[in-house]
Parts: C-alpha cells; sequence; structure tokens
C-alpha cells in the first residue's frame, strides 16, 4: 500500500450524496433513434465516476505519475428516459460500500433543467497497482477519505435501483 | 386501451425489405468487430464505455435476425430500446485487437428480449466480456412499447427454443456488489 501520494489532494468534498458532475449530451453520444446512445450514457457514467475518484485523490496524476489506476469490474444501468443532443446532465453519486481494494458506487443521472431521472448506474471501481496492473489497496490518503465519506454515505437510504437482478418479472 | 392494430408494424406481415436468411447457430456467432484506436482510454484499454459501443452492434447484427434492423427505423416502422444492462469487464482488450461476439437468447414477451453477449479476443480465446441486455420493442409513431411484428416473433420464438438448450452462462442474474471473503 502507498503511505503517501506526491501531489495535493484537491479539498474533499463531504456532501452525501457527491452531487457536483454535470455534463451535456454531446452530438457524436447520438444514434439514429436520435437520442442518447446506450453506451454512451456509460461513457457519460464513467465521467461520474471519475468526479468520485478525483474527489478521494484518485485523478489523473494518479495515473501520469504511474502509480495507480482504477479498473472497472462491473456495471448496471437502467434506461429510464431518453435523452436527446444538447441536454444538460446533473449526476448524483452515492457509495454504497467498499472495501480495502473497491468501491461500489449508485450514480443517478437527471435532466438537469427538467429534473427527471434519465438513468441509473451501479458499478464496481477496483483501484490498480500501475506497475503490477493487478488489484492493490488504495493509498493510505485515499483510505482516508474514504473513511470519513462512509458514515456519511452510509446514512443515506439505500436506493431502490440498487441491486436489481434483470428479468422479465412475468405476472 | 388497445391501440396496437393502429399500429403500422401490427398491419404488415412481412417488412418492406428484405430479410437475411436465419442463421441456425446457437449461441448466434455471426458478429466480429476489432478494438480502435478512438475505444483506448488514458489506461491504455479499450474505455468501459466502448465495450457497450461494440456490444451494442452486435445487438444489431441479431435483431437484423429478426427483420428488426436499420431498415426497421429507416423506413420509419419501429426501433428497440434498451431498457437494462448489466456489463461484467473480464479481462482487458487493447487497441487492434480482434473480437468475436456471441449471443443468447434468455427470455421473451409479447414486447422484450431478454439476452446475453459474450466478446471474446477472437485469436486468443480468452472471454473479455459480457453484456446482459434487456431490450424493448417500440413503435415509431407513438415512440412508446409495442408487440414485436408478426415476422420478428416468428424468427424470435425460433431462435429462442434453439436456445433454451444451452447452459446459461454464470454472468447472466447477477447482482452486483462486493463479494466479502469468507
Amino acid at each position: 500500500m502507498l503511505a503517501s501520494l506526491p501531489y495535493e489532494l484537491p479539498e474533499l468534498v463531504t456532501t452525501a450524496p457527491l452531487d457536483t458532475h454535470r455534463s451535456t449530451v454531446l452530438k457524436e453520444w447520438v444514434d439514429w433513434n436520435g437520442h442518447m446512445n446506450v453506451a454512451f450514457y456509460v461513457t457519460a457514467f464513467d465521467q461520474a465516476s471519475g468526479a468520485f475518484m478525483r474527489n478521494i485523490g484518485l485523478g489523473r496524476r494518479y495515473v501520469d505519475g504511474k502509480l495507480g489506476m482504477t479498473f472497472v469490474l462491473e456495471t448496471h444501468v437502467t434506461y429510464d428516459r431518453e435523452l436527446r443532443e444538447g441536454a444538460p446532465l446533473r449526476f448524483t453519486t452515492q457509495l454504497v460500500a467498499r472495501d480495502a481494494k473497491r468501491v461500489h458506487l449508485y450514480h443517478e443521472m437527471f435532466h438537469a433543467d427538467q429534473g427527471y431521472l434519465a438513468a441509473t448506474n451501479e458499478v464496481i471501481v477496483m483501484n490498480i497497482d500501475y506497475a503490477t496492473r493487478r488489484s492493490a489497496p488504495y493509498p493510505k490518503p485515499v483510505q482516508e477519505r474514504l473513511d470519513i465519506l462512509w458514515p456519511l454515505h452510509a446514512a443515506l437510504p439505500k436506493p431502490a435501483k440498487v441491486g436489481r437482478v434483470m428479468g422479465l418479472g412475468k405476472k | 386501451m388497445r391501440r396496437s392494430a393502429s399500429l403500422r408494424s401490427r398491419r404488415m406481415k412481412l417488412p418492406p425489405y428484405p430479410m437475411i436468411e436465419l442463421d441456425p447457430a446457437a449461441p448466434l456467432d455471426l458478429h466480429r468487430a476489432t478494438v480502435l484506436p478512438e475505444w483506448i482510454d488514458w489506461n491504455g484499454h479499450m474505455n468501459v464505455g466502448y465495450y457497450v459501443v461494440a456490444f451494442d452492434k452486435a445487438t444489431d447484427t441479431l435483431c437484423q435476425q429478426f427483420g428488426c434492423g436499420w431498415e426497421y427505423t429507416r423506413d420509419k416502422i419501429g426501433m428497440t430500446f434498451v431498457l437494462e444492462a448489466h456489463v461484467t469487464y473480464d479481462r482487458e482488450v487493447k487497441e487492434g485487437d480482434p473480437l468475436r461476439i456471441t449471443t443468447q437468447i434468455l427470455d421473451h414477451d409479447a414486447k422484450r428480449l431478454h439476452y446475453i453477449h459474450c466478446m471474446y479476443h477472437a485469436t486468443e480465446g480468452y472471454l473479455a466480456a459480457t453484456n446482459e441486455l434487456m431490450l424493448m420493442n417500440i413503435d415509431y409513431e407513438t415512440r412508446r412499447a409495442a408487440p414485436w411484428p408478426d415476422w420478428a416473433m416468428a424468427r424470435i420464438e425460433q431462435m429462442a427454443a434453439a436456445h433454451k438448450a444451452l447452459p446459461v452462462p454464470p454472468q447472466a442474474g447477477r447482482l452486483i456488489g462486493i463479494k466479502r471473503k469468507k
């Protein structure tokens, strides 16, 4: 485990859920159905995961400094409503679970002006050692930040869409 | 309210374009792709979003089998919308890697299709990722859920019957979470 990081960490945002990430539906994200394509919801959510990671000290400098990386192991998306080109997006992120190497995040994507829920995403992200390209415990300053965030997020109600198993649910 | 009788797709016995011959293979093993340079991220491997781009193209290959591919939307008959997706990222793939994607139908009803794609490195053979999906048929005009057209339903049933004998991949029906070792 890395005992320290060779760069200054950003000021920790302790709001739970995290509500800092904003984005816009890009032209190249739209498909022949005239709405944001399924894959680019995942791209947009991945950027929201990036915002969470930066907040705990794992931004671009973590990779550029050849210290480590973060890999997604698994993701689950619900597509709740369509989004058109140019739609402004707002994301909230809740830390659902964590251990020494992984976080389980739950994102909600909203149309930023109209307020409706467009999609949800659960994701498991693993910390990776840069040299071995294998899983490794979080650096100490990151663990300390997760220790601060965890009780604040654990106090939130469990979202209804967490832990879904796919199926037709026939009546 | 019954409105399906008024839908254009329900009045058609056959699509106004030729349907390809049905591939009887189970699972469907048609889709091939290559990892493009623009699919690579700062970690030097295919980015999580582009696995889904690749899988979504495999969904197009599947939908062509039952006559609901690009022409279905071009001719303003219908569309197919994904309701839910689950991806497992099993191993990295790099720029230029050849991909082979197989598709297995798990379940279906009058309007929906539940299936799973498996992505393999085409020459090394390893499993790179899986993608379980719930797809809904959409009427072009109302932009709402609608029953599959007759021609599509006939083929979906044929494929589902052939795929029923296959073992269900362990990645299907997964509950996401951090599994703690006992």
